[in-house]
Order: C-alpha cells, then sequence, then structure tokens
C-alpha cells in the first residue's frame, strides 16, 4: 500500500510540502525499491510546470519530473546529456526516472549529475515563500546532503545553451544494461584562436559527491596547445594527488586508475 | 499456517554455548535439534549435514533452530530477539589452508614419472574458480503440512521429490509411507534445488511436527545468496610434460571447496576430476582430487557439477602449452583429441562417435574462427583490443559411474484413463527446462495421441513412480526413453474403455565397462554430449571492460526433441557461463562473510550483454535415448569459461591467465603490472 497526494499544480504542491512531513516523488525508481514503511509520497509527475523542456536566451530548462525517455526525444537536448542518459539502466527505468530524482536522490553514481556538474549547470528550487537559483556543484553537500529545505522542490536544470558540444563522456559499469556506475566521466571543452577556453572535467561514483577540481582545470585554461601539452603530466598528477576515492566493492585502486585513464583520453581526444 | 524463520549463525566456526530465546507468545514456537523425532542428519550423499546445528556452528548461516507463528513480522522479531551465546573457535576460511578433505580420490594410468623424467619441457600451472549463485526466479521455500491420516506432506521449490522423501522420512523417524513430497511451480533451480530443499524441506517438517500445523519457510533474496549453496570455488594445479610437440603425461590436483558440510561434493568432485583430462587422449595420466572443508556455507550443485572447473582449467593448460610451443592452440589440441573407440582418462571407451572435427568446422563457418584467430594475432594498438577463443568439450549424460545402474533404478509410469487421457507419471520436476512439454510429446508421438490427451502434472511421491532426480542432464535421455518404451508397450496393449498402466524400468546399456569407484576405472558416462564453443571479445585497455562481440556455440545433443527448448536451453546455459567467466564475482570477507548478497552487488548477464548469440545442433544420436536424445542441459555451461579466457588472453597480446571470474578490475591489473 502506497499513501500520497497528487497534485496537480506546482503550487498546490508546493503548500503541501510546506505543511507536511511528505517525500517528493518524481519517477519512483529508487523510492518504490526502498519501500520506506510507512511513508506518504507528493507525486510530481502530473503536474506541467515541471514536465517541460524549454529553451531561452541562453539556456536549456528541463524540467525535474521530465523522464529520460522524453529527454532523448528532445531535440534541444545537448548530445552530452543524451549520451549519458542513453546509458542508464533499462528502458522502462528510462520511462519512469526523471531529472530531479536523479538530483533529489544525492547519490554521486547518478548518470545526469556529473554531466551537469562538468557543463556548470545551474538548478532552480521553488518552495510556496519563493524560489533561488543554485550550481550544481554548491547544490551537492556531502554524501546524501544536498542544499534543499524540506519545504524545497527542484524546478528545473538550467543547461547552457552553448559551449557543449565538443565533450567526452564514459560511463563504466559491470554489464551493459542495469549497470550501476562504477566509474562515469564528462568533459567539456573549447578553445578559440589556438587558445584553451573551456576545459572541464567531472568524476562520478567514485566519492561521495561528484568530484571536479576547478583550480586544477585553471592550469591549462588560456594555454595554448604546445603549453597545455607540455604542462600535461604536471595536470595529470596533481589529479592523481588530490582524487581521493571511497573504498567500495570494486576497488578503489582500479577505479582511480580508469579515472585517470579517461582524464588522459580526454585530453588526447581534443589534441593535447 | 505459520511462518518459520531460521536463526542463522552468525560467526563462521563456535560452540554454542546457549541461545537465550525470548519469551513467546502463544502459539509461537522455537524449534531446534531437540524437537528432530529421528535422526538429526539431513540425507544427502555422506549425511553430515545436521538439520539444526549439533553443539557447533561451522559457517555463518548454519541454522541453529526456527521460530514459527501466525504473523510473519512478529516471527521475525522474536528470531532477531534471539540471543546466541558463542565461544568462537578458530575458522578455516581459504581452501589452501584447508586441513581437512570430505573425499581424496586418486586415479591414473601409464607410468607419469618415467613420461616426465624424459620429458622435453615440463609445464606447472595453477588455475582458479569461483563462486557462482544460480540466481533463479524464487528463493529457496518449502512448507510442510501435517495430514489428517498422519502422513507430513512437504512441497515447495525444488528438483528432487524423492531425496526430499528419504530425507525428511529419516529426520520425522518415520518410513517413507508417512511422507510424501510435491513439486510446485519452480522457476529455475540449476542445480540450486537438487539437495538444498532436502535440508529446508527437513527443518519445516520438524517445526511443523511440533508446531502440528502447517509451517512454510521462504527465504528472502539475501538469506538465499548468502547461505544457500552455489557453485564450489576450485584450484586445480597441472604439470605437464611434453615431448616432440606432444603432451606424454599430465599430473592434475584438484581442489574444490566443499564448505561446511560435504553435501553433494563427492559427485562434483568425481564428475570434476573424470573431466580434468579434458577430452584429450593422455598416455600418462595421474588425477588426484579432494574436496576439502572450510568454514563457509556448504557448495553444491550448479549446472556442470565439477565440470566448469576442471574443462576451463585443462582448456587454458592446452592453450599455453601451444603457446609456448609457437603453435596454434585449435590445431595443438585438435592434434591431441580423443577418437571414437579411444580410452577415456577412466578406462573407459568413447563408444560413440566423437564428432568435434566436424563440429569445428561447422562452428568456423558460422563465426569465421580461423580467420579472426589469425588477425587478432597480428599486434594491435588502439584502445580497443580483440580477442577469439575456442574451446573444445564433453559432457557426460546422466549419473556418474554405474549410478543410474546401481544407485537410481529409475522407474516410469504411464496410466491410461477409460475417456483415453494418459497421464505420465514420473518424478521429473519442470524447473523452466521444459519436461513437461518434451515429455508429453514423446508419449504422444508414440501413442499417435494429440497433445492435449497427455497428462503431465507436478510430481508427488505419493503418486509417481521413482525416475530419480531431476538433474545431471538425464531427464530426456533417461526417463524420457523409459517413457518412450511405457508408451510403446501401452499401444501394443491398448484397450479401448478401460483403464491400463504400464511401467518401465532403466536398462543399462551391456556393452559399457563396470565403474568401479574405488579405482576410478570403467565407463563413467553412457554417453557423451559434445561441444565446440567460440567467443570474441573486445576489451576497453582504459577501462578493463571486456565487451563480448559474440558467443558462438555448436552443440551435440544428440536428437533435439523440442528444438525451441533446446536451443532456449543452450542460450541460456551459455550466457550462464559467460557470466561465470566474467561479471558474476562472489567471495566471503575476512570473517567468512559473503558479501555479494543481492542482484546489485551480484551482476548476472543481460541479453544487452551477449546480444549476439548463435547456437547451432550436430546431432549424433544415442541408440539408447529417446529418438536418439542425450542430455543437453548442462553441457552449454561448461565450455564458456575457457572460451572468453583464450579471446582475453589475445585481446591483451598474448598473456596467459589463470582465473575466472576475469573482471575489469583483472584487465587493468594485468595491464599495469605486464604491460600491453
Amino acid at each position: 500500500m502506497v499513501n500520497g497526494v497528487v497534485p496537480s499544480t506546482l503550487k498546490e504542491a508546493l503548500e503541501i510540502l510546506a505543511e507536511r512531513d511528505i517525500i517528493p516523488y518524481a519517477g519512483g525508481t529508487d523510492l518504490m525499491v526502498e519501500n520506506r514503511k510507512n511513508a506518504e509520497y507528493l507525486f510530481l509527475n502530473k503536474i506541467p510546470e515541471l514536465r517541460q523542456i524549454r529553451v531561452d536566451e541562453e539556456e536549456i530548462r528541463i524540467g525535474a519530473a521530465v523522464t529520460f525517455t522524453e529527454a532523448l526525444a528532445d531535440p534541444n537536448v545537448p548530445m552530452l546529456m543524451k549520451e549519458a542518459v542513453s546509458r542508464i539502466a533499462a528502458p522502462a527505468i528510462r520511462n519512469a526516472g526523471t531529472f530531479g530524482g536523479n538530483l533529489g536522490n544525492g547519490s554521486a553514481k547518478a548518470d545526469t549529475v556529473v554531466v551537469e556538474f562538468a557543463a556548470d549547470a545551474k538548478l532552480r528550487l521553488v518552495s510556496a515563500i519563493g524560489e533561488r537559483i543554485v550550481n550544481v556543484d554548491g547544490f551537492y553537500l556531502g554524501r546524501k546532503k544536498l542544499d534543499l529545505r524540506k519545504d524545497e522542490l527542484i524546478a528545473e536544470v538550467l543547461l547552457p545553451k552553448h559551449g557543449l558540444d565538443r565533450y567526452a563522456y564514459e560511463k563504466v559499469g559491470g554489464r551493459n544494461a542495469l549497470a550501476i556506475s562504477r566509474v562515469s566521466f564528462a568533459g567539456v571543452f573549447d578553445s578559440a584562436d589556438g587558445r584553451i577556453t573551456k576545459l572541464s572535467a567531472a568524476f562520478g561514483a567514485v566519492a561521495d559527491t561528484v568530484l571536479r577540481y576547478k583550480d586544477l582545470e585553471a592550469m591549462l585554461i588560456g594555454k595554448t596547445f604546445e603549453e597545455a601539452k607540455h604542462l600535461k603530466p604536471e595536470y595529470l598528477k596533481a589529479y592523481d594527488e588530490r582524487m581521493m576515492l571511497t573504498k567500495g566493492r570494486v576497488s578503489a585502486e582500479y577505479r582511480k586508475q580508469v579515472c585517470m585513464n579517461l582524464l588522459d583520453a580526454f585530453l588526447s581526444k581534443f589534441g593535447i | 499456517m505459520l511462518f518459520g524463520k531460521l536463526l542463522h549463525a552468525t560467526v563462521a566456526r563456535a560452540r554454542v554455548v546457549k541461545v537465550t530465546v525470548p519469551e513467546l507468545p502463544e502459539g509461537y514456537f522455537y524449534v531446534d535439534a531437540k524437537d528432530v523425532p529421528g535422526d538429526n542428519n539431513v540425507n544427502i550423499v555422506l549425511d553430515d549435514t545436521p538439520v539444526f546445528c549439533r553443539e557447533t556452528v561451522e559457517y555463518i548461516g548454519e541454522p541453529i533452530a526456527m521460530l514459527c507463528g501466525p504473523e510473519e513480522k512478529i516471527v521475525e522479531s522474536l528470531r532477531d530477539a534471539c540471543l546466541v551465546e558463542y565461544e568462537e573457535l578458530e575458522p578455516v576460511l581459504d581452501l589452501r589452508r584447508a586441513t581437512q578433505s570430505f573425499f581424496d580420490y586418486a586415479y591414473g594410468h601409464g607410468d607419469v614419472e618415467k613420461a616426465f623424467a624424459e620429458a622435453d619441457k615440463i609445464y606447472d600451472e595453477e588455475f582458479e574458480t569461483g563462486y557462482q549463485e544460480q540466481a533463479y526466479l524464487e528463493p529457496q521455500g518449502m512448507m510442510a503440512q501435517p495430514e489428517s491420516d498422519g502422513r507430513m506432506f512437504v512441497h515447495g521449490s525444488t528438483q528432487c521429490i524423492f531425496y526430499i522423501r528419504n530425507a525428511v522420512a529419516r529426520v520425522l523417524g518415520c518410513g517413507p509411507e508417512g511422507v510424501h513430497i510435491m513439486q510446485d511451480v519452480t522457476g529455475g533451480a540449476f542445480g540450486g534445488k537438487e539437495a538444498f530443499p532436502s535440508i529446508l524441506g527437513s527443518q519445516v517438517a520438524v517445526a511443523a511436527h511440533k508446531c502440528g500445523k502447517p509451517v512454510r519457510c521462504v527465504f528472502d533474496r539475501r538469506e538465499d545468496m548468502e547461505y544457500s549453496s552455489k557453485r564450489h570455488p576450485s584450484l586445480c594445479r597441472y604439470r605437464v610434460a611434453v615431448k616432440s610437440g606432444r603432451i606424454t603425461a599430465m599430473d592434475i590436483d584438484v581442489i574444490f571447496n566443499a564448505g561446511a558440510y560435504s553435501t553433494l561434493s563427492a559427485v562434483v568432485l568425481q564428475r570434476g576430476i573424470i573431466a580434468s583430462p579434458g577430452i584429450y587422449q593422455v598416455p600418462n595420466l595421474h588425477i588426484r582430487g579432494r574436496a576439502v572443508k572450510t568454514n563457509t556455507t556448504p557448495s553444491g550443485a550448479y549446472r556442470g557439477f565439477g565440470a566448469p572447473q576442471t574443462f576451463f582449467a585443462v582448456e587454458m593448460m592446452m592453450d599455453h602449452i601451444a603457446r609456448d610451443l609457437g603453435v596454434d592452440s585449435l590445431a595443438f589440441k585438435e592434434a591431441h583429441c580423443s577418437k571414437q573407440g579411444d580410452f577415456t582418462s577412466t578406462r573407459g571407451r568413447y563408444h560413440d562417435p566423437v564428432p568435434i572435427p566436424a563440429m569445428i568446422e561447422e562452428l568456423d563457418k558460422v563465426c569465421n574462427y580461423r580467420e579472426k584467430r589469425k588477425a587478432y594475432g597480428l599486434p594491435q594498438s588502439g584502445r580497443f583490443r580483440r580477442g577469439i577463443g575456442m574451446s573444445l568439450l564433453f559432457h557426460g549424460a546422466g549419473f556418474t559411474g554405474s549410478g543410474e545402474r546401481d544407485i537410481i533404478k529409475a522407474v516410469a509410469k504411464l496410466r491410461k484413463y477409460k475417456d483415453g487421457t494418459v497421464e505420465i507419471l514420473a518424478a521429473s520436476g519442470d524447473i523452466g527446462q521444459g519436461v513437461r512439454t518434451t515429455f508429453s510429446k514423446i508419449v504422444a508421438h508414440e501413442l499417435n495421441l494429440p497433445m492435449d490427451r497427455i497428462i503431465c502434472n507436478h510430481p508427488d511421491t505419493a503418486r509417481v513412480a521413482d525416475s530419480g532426480p531431476t538433474v545431471a542432464s538425464r531427464s530426456i535421455m533417461v526417463v524420457g526413453e523409459l517413457l518412450r518404451r511405457a508408451a510403446e508397450k501401452l499401444r501394443r496393449e491398448w484397450v479401448d474403455g478401460e483403464e491400463q498402466e504400464v511401467e518401465e524400468h532403466y536398462r543399462h546399456p551391456d556393452y559399457l565397462i563396470p565403474f568401479d569407484l574405488s579405482t576410478v576405472t570403467g565407463d563413467a558416462y553412457p554417453t557423451y554430449a559434445w561441444a565446440v564453443n567460440a567467443i570474441e571479445v573486445e576489451v576497453d585497455t582504459l577501462t578493463g571492460f571486456i565487451r563480448v562481440l559474440g558467443a558462438y556455440g555448436s552443440f551435440d545433443v544428440g536428437t533435439p526433441i523440442d528444438e525451441n527448448i533446446v536451443i532456449g536451453q543452450l542460450e541460456g546455459g551459455f550466457l550462464q557461463g559467460i557470466g561465470y567467466s566474467s561479471m558474476e564475482k562472489m567471495d566471503y570477507d575476512a570473517k567468512g562473510r559473503i558479501r555479494n548478497h543481492s542482484f546489485s552487488d551480484y551482476l548476472i548477464p543481460t541479453a544487452q550483454d551477449v546480444p549476439n548469440l548463435q547456437c547451432i545442433l550436430h546431432v549424433e544420436k544415442f541408440p539408447y535415448g529417446p529418438y536418439g536424445a542425450k542430455g543437453a542441459g548442462e553441457l552449454p555451461l561448461v565450455g564458456a569459461p575457457a572460451a572468453f579466457l583464450e579471446a582475453v588472453e589475445q585481446a591483451m597480446g598474448g598473456k596467459s591467465l589463470h582465473h575466472i571470474p576475469f573482471t575489469a578490475e583483472d584487465v587493468l591489473s594485468v595491464i599495469e603490472k605486464e604491460g600491453i
């Protein structure tokens, strides 16, 4: 028996959330497996405001209750995100799982979140008393810890409209389908006039949150390709020293090696 | 009906000093060894497995007692409130450190020492294999129900109703007529429900006897994965003498980790050692095989039954020798392959044709093995590297040795009713392998009746004849033939409008050389099913991920009676073998606890993991099987590990690898140590 409320507007949902101890439920692909005792759920999948993908001047805005299958069919969703989404679980789970749920679950293994880190995505959080926009890296405070108040909902993921065309994405799971990531990697690159203008590298499933080191990225930004090639060993060494992986069933040593291999290959792909 | 929940030991080896049981509400019961009316030992092979623990516990999970009562949640909380006081003893976990062997066999022929003394070259390598969990649809579950006539009725998810009958009768201290056992719909077993239901069935029977009410115990998945039987982990050492490019001797040492009790290890080990020289002619041979005791979950039957471990080892050994000699692995294997009329490793004979050469050619046409093997053998560069491997193997159909003749003595019956319908009365259980369909087809065909006139229900020992257990790839070949003969007899004796019954008994082919277990000599099997497997992989050198590009198998199971069922069995078994070789990793921790106890920690392959899976049939009819059918159930799993790892070796530039499962982590670790 599942207890819950099915609001039809965002306003209604936020009012209920402000008043009651209730668990936001988007796709339910994790919550239904958890099967918490005596839980009450706030079903968000009938709220039109949360189910849209919109594009404005600067951003692609993906509603929190948009499913992975819907995103795959939408021409506005960047290819980088589609690559990650296409490898989540299996069709039945992609038909139910959502962007908001992937974030709200708080796991560093979430496949869309590593892309959001690499893409400098922002999140629009809403409550009955207002809204705020936060950077995705600030939203993740620690393992299963999010900068999200009890009365707040994730409303939208905001991805930059430009600058995501040159990327690398890798998912390493234990098998080809229905696989939880053991390592995931998203990198975004850009250059202009022979100089690197953008370089971001995010690692999922290796620590309490997705790892991204902007200070290390800065080593190569603004550099020419020749300079970057020269700096590459130092850059890789810095990552090697900085990245501390959490232990798991699959050894930390292995996952670290994979991270380093993928980072190296990402730079090589763009001529560094 | 009462729910039963087992109180499992939480330490690997200890004396149980005291169990403090919470106060039990009315209608709730605590059942342990003291409540066993008969013998507290489960009948399997040796009878060393207790129904409930004796004064010590020997592995994490060993059942100490069962709590029973009408409310499941309350039973669980009572069970969890039981306080067990242990005096801990030093456990033995690692099979290399084991000192006690449940079984120790040795056999051979020729002069091994002389062959080694005269060898040009001696090879000495070790091979290891891990656990494999059956991962059937529903976990273990049995129910016992006292009946008004005083009999105990036990039913559940199982393969072998008569095994359970013998076990329960012994535990209850009654004759076999005091109990009857029925198979419920069973969604897969793969060997996992061969012996284990005898244990669980005994436990619920004792509980129902004490409570005077029906008691059911159904494991949850975690309980099942941690505490029920799995494939034996193994360590095989091969010493091989080679002279003038040919193998002159093998000295093989096989060790299987039996776990805490012996259960089926004797027969698993027998099949394992008999397969250990592979399909090859070895003039001088010595084999020793041991099943050692450790303080871990008792290992048991799993599709292939000891043969996957040793076929893996011998095929890899052949491959490594060939590489060292600078000859093609397949050519080297072909040069040593047995032929019809040759001796087997146990000095029996390959009485029937050995169709391996033809099967190699047929499979080569399907997957271009030779061409690919050559191409992938050239130096490769880049992130992704490819390889292809091939394994050659048999699977002995039916019980090992003279078991069919001396132990099982199968009987099957057909009962014809007045309305002309015919019921099959055999003990074989449908466990997803479609035996009810195939049996019905055989009987319908022989009687020239439509299928809907044939009745084949889930068997109950009170009604059916003891045609033996549903194991050892024997149901169609042995029981199917009994039914065919029974149907033939019924056709001759058929009288319209009368109720009639016919019965057939197993007949051992008279040309077989009697098997003697004390010397491990004679014909180990009535006949053999054969297979040639090829697996093609692509290794990602950055992540270690091994993608299976194709898995191709040629299988000789004799005549396929229902081709869809046979192909389904072959594809499923082959995929299970690929999982065993690659992603299915299960281990215990420093305390002896199995950690991979969920489907997110123990991965099995999905359809996406081997999208290109092709199985073809090569038919050598066996005159003593129905219409020429042999065993099909286990064969497809056995050869996958060697074909897989040979392919990985080639993709990694010709490394010699020695264990399965071989995971992505292993790939990177080899690259790290040895380069690529």
